[in-house]
């Protein structure tokens, strides 16, 4: 039986790795070469690597650094931040990355997300949904102030066929209140694509709440690893007690 | 020395990294002679099977890979997209003929329950041990969206997905997976080392 994926976050703002709330008040977690051994001995089921200062800042990646990352780990990489260009995914891809995280670039230019399923192939591009709520509504930052509503946005780029879509709460960012369990409910209904639900996650009951709705999909976090006594292991066997597949 | 085929088709370097770490010397290479004088020949692969099939021609493997694999029985790992180039017939995107060391197809999963592609861990059985304990041992971490159809009796593993499908199929001096074992923690380096010492 196919296992229900978690998998912790590490964001990282090109010094150390960072923890924000609700995309701000930044607080620092550690170095991220350290924290990737931690989760890779962890046996943890995947990993999500995000530069999310790359982009505001202008710069590129940092390649060497996020390979010694990379190399840490054996089981399946997600990097993203400031990818612009068919070489910064080709560059990715070459140190190892499994998967390549994009946002800016999608919201910007689809034909770009287009062109890169078809020559990198559809299972190696995920697109970055970073949601708010406003008026009842998801909606996502096309630019500072110009929004869209995540409906149109997910429906989008799943016409451009993307391999995964990594949905992020961004009201819910370090909050650990729990998943917005009506969030994942309106995705699943708009795309068949494999989701990623980030955002909220506090304690473990809060991975079962989620899993307890239609909701079958991934479930990631940062702050419960980072800030409470909980482990992936630990979510797991609370998982495996509700009799939801994880592998443990 | 381990010869990892270097065809232009995806994440090499992960397979690269994971024999390393089990202290075997390992090369990624398109040279033939490098080939020829490899102990192991491991064909990784990510990607089309159309693509994959004409990056091999291009580079005028399918001739060393014939003569090593099928005529001096050398050992021979594919992964993914390795093992589905070995059976007979392709169908991503269009029909197109594979290496045929393998009678059978490739298809696409055809699944009304589960979603396509076939993402994530799942528990890997020989027939007859499907009750076996689900443990971090057997699960193995899957990205595809087609299956092979071996259309010959060969040693095979399974995982449910709807279905019984084929998770690695094993024929004399070639064994083959779905998932990737270099992407599944312990249990796929344990895998890997398991078939180098007894083959290479």
């Amino acid at each position: 039986m196919l296992k229900v994926r978690l998998i912790p976050i590490m964001t990282f703002n090109g010094i150390s790795l960072v923890k924000t709330k609700q995309f701000a008040n930044t607080r620092t977690v550690g170095n991220p070469i350290q924290v990737a051994r931690v989760y890779n001995s962890r046996n943890v089921d995947e990993l999500v690597f995000i530069d999310i200062k790359a982009t505001e800042q202008g710069r590129k990646i940092n390649l060497p650094l996020v390979k010694k990352v990379i190399d840490e780990c054996f089981m399946p990489v997600t990097i993203g931040g400031g990818i612009n260009t068919f070489e910064d995914i080709n560059d990715l891809l070459g140190i190892g990355a499994d998967k390549v995280l994009i946002k800016s670039m999608a919201l910007q230019d689809p034909d770009f997300i287009v062109k890169a399923v078809d020559y990198f192939g559809s299972q190696c591009i995920s697109v970055a949904v970073d949601v708010i709520l406003d008026n009842g509504e998801y909606w996502i930052y096309q630019k500072s102030d110009n929004k869209l509503l995540m409906e149109t946005f997910i429906d989008k780029m799943h016409q451009c066929n993307v391999g995964e879509f990594v949905v992020n709460a961004v009201y819910n960012d370090g909050m650990m209140n729990g998943f917005d369990k009506e969030l994942y409910q309106k995705v699943i209904r708009i795309t068949s694509k494999p989701i990623v639900a980030l955002g909220g996650a506090g304690t473990p009951k809060h991975f079962t709440e989620l899993l307890k709705t239609n909701y079958k999909g991934a479930l990631a976090a940062a702050s419960i690893y980072h800030f409470t006594q909980y482990t992936p292991q630990d979510v797991k066997i609370a998982l495996k007690k509700e009799q939801i597949p994880v592998r443990i | 020395m381990i010869a990892i085929i270097d065809y232009g088709m995806g994440n090499l370097a992960s397979v690269q990294k994971a024999i390393r770490k089990l202290g075997k010397d390992v090369i990624i290479t398109c040279d033939k002679k490098e080939i020829q004088e490899a102990s192991l020949i491991v064909l990784p692969g990510v990607g089309s099977f159309e693509q994959g099939m004409k990056n091999l021609k291009d580079r005028g493997l399918i001739e060393s890979l014939n003569q090593e694999v099928i005529q001096n029985k050398k050992p021979f790992l594919g992964i993914c997209l390795g093992m589905q180039l070995i059976m007979e017939k392709g169908t991503e995107p269009i029909e197109c003929k594979g290496l045929g060391w393998i009678k059978g197809t490739v298809e696409v999963i055809n699944n009304s329950r589960f979603p396509v592609p076939h993402l994530g861990w799942n528990k890997t059985y020989k027939l007859g041990e499907e009750n076996q304990e689900d443990n971090l041992s057997n699960n193995f971490y899957f990205i595809h969206s087609y299956h092979v159809l071996p259309e010959e009796q060969i040693e095979c593993t399974y995982v449910d997905y709807e279905f019984k499908m084929i998770a690695s199929i094993q024929k004399e001096n070639i064994y083959a997976t779905q998932f990737h074992p270099e992407k599944s923690q312990n249990a796929g380096l344990s895998l890997l080392k398991t078939y180098i010492e007894s083959h290479a």
